[in-house]
């Protein structure tokens, strides 16, 4: 009973950590703690050391997101233990991987792996080459293409958030300069990420062979529930299928705002950031629909004693 | 192009008011005029677009956001009086708002 259930959306990296994010939710912090702590001793021991304010790790991506995805992780374990399991499981960006811990195609520890590989082989393609991405909000599609066009650097768009909602990815002096160009041609908002790789775009293309030999030993699961991609809207539900989709997840375009209009023509009524940011919940204040999108914590209010 | 009324401007104000005090989780009646989005209340600009989009749909406006864009980059927006002027001259002006 879909519209009974909600959808669980795994938030990429975050770009800050706000105060008490979980805070209707007794328990979460000890959860965390126990899976920071294992995630410590299998890839990182300084990992330990994360602490809201202090040690944030914020200028560090690849520890970035591993806490991210240690924080879904363990939001998902807390929800487990309160009977609560979505209906649908969607990975926005690198939350893919918290995506396939929640449908149990994952062990957790095989999680990190995933993450630590697909960094490493990112940042191999790249090599010297000096990459970004920034968010482009108040524009539509046809004019953040069209001044894609006319930069001529190959920049594309990587995620569509909502019609007026963009993620851009490029070589990182194109991508400061677009940003002012789409200032000045009206956009309301704009924000150079802090990241060093061109996310779903085809810069990273040549990660393909490298990272498909290496998952292609893992083992995955079939999901417990649905994994919708965020490249064609397709629910995902052979484990094949889903090796594949960590690998294009990549270098292929997203589009969000499809994605949560589709998951709502599927009966979702409720989409559930499972992240300490509310960067979803903003974003579907523009997309249409009745669903209502909310944060871990205010989800967890809703359920009652 | 649309008149504004004194109704127009009261029931603008309200909805402002009320908006800010919802998104920013302060009490209404901390909030005036000269209160900085930013600053005093941890605005956003999303809640901007927000609101574009709330007097959009309630007074059907046939204005485009890159529009009212290029307009705040010459009138920049920073207390919540600025904001319910230019709410105002949105709704009077729409498309033309950059004609002024």
């Amino acid at each position: 009973m879909s519209h009974k259930k909600p959808a669980f959306v795994f938030p990429p990296f975050a770009s800050d950590y706000p105060d008490d994010p979980f805070s209707n939710m007794p328990g979460y912090d000890v959860c965390f703690r126990k899976f920071l702590s294992r995630a410590a001793g299998f890839t990182d021991p300084d990992l330990k050391r994360f602490e809201v304010p202090g040690m944030t790790f914020l200028d560090d991506e690849l520890k970035t997101q591993y806490i991210s995805y240690i924080q879904a992780c363990a939001l998902i374990s807390w929800f487990k233990s309160k009977g609560i399991v979505p209906a649908y499981s969607a990975g926005y960006s690198m939350g893919i991987y918290a995506a396939l811990y929640q449908s149990e195609v994952i062990s957790f520890l095989d999680g990190l792996v995933l993450i630590r590989q697909a960094f490493q082989a990112v940042n191999e393609t790249i090599g010297k080459g000096a990459f970004g991405m920034c968010a482009i909000i108040g524009l539509n599609r046809d004019d953040i293409e069209q001044l894609i066009r006319k930069d001529k650097s190959g920049m594309e768009i990587a995620i569509q958030n909502s019609v007026c909602s963009f993620s851009i990815s490029g070589p990182s002096t194109n991508i400061a300069k677009l940003v002012q160009t789409a200032q000045t041609e009206g956009a309301l908002n704009t924000r150079i990420f802090n990241v060093s790789i061109p996310y779903h775009s085809s810069f990273l293309k040549d990660t393909a062979e490298d990272f498909w030999d290496f998952i292609a030993q893992m083992k995955f699961h079939s999901p417990r529930m649905p994994i919708i991609s965020l490249i064609d809207q397709e629910l995902l539900l052979e484990e094949e299928i889903l090796k594949k989709e960590v690998v294009r997840n990549l270098y292929t375009a997203l589009n969000w705002y499809e994605t949560q209009l589709y998951l709502q023509e599927l009966g979702v009524t409720r989409f559930v950031e499972c992240g300490s940011g509310k960067g979803l919940v903003k974003n579907a204040r523009f997309i249409e629909g009745d669903a209502v999108t909310m944060t871990a914590n205010s989800f967890s209010a809703t359920l009652g004693g | 192009m649309a008149t504004i009324t004194d109704i127009t401007k009261k029931e603008v104000k309200e909805i402002v008011f009320n908006f800010f005090s919802e998104e920013c989780e302060v009490d209404l009646s901390s909030l005036n005029e000269n209160t900085n989005i930013i600053k005093d209340i941890d605005g956003d600009s999303l809640m901007f677009l927000e609101l574009i989009e709330i007097f959009k749909k309630k007074y059907n406006l046939d204005i485009e956001l890159k529009t009212i864009g290029k307009y705040a980059v010459k009138h920049p927006v920073q207390t919540i009086g600025q904001l319910i002027d230019m709410q105002l001259l949105i709704i009077e002006h729409e498309n033309k708002l950059l004609e002024i």
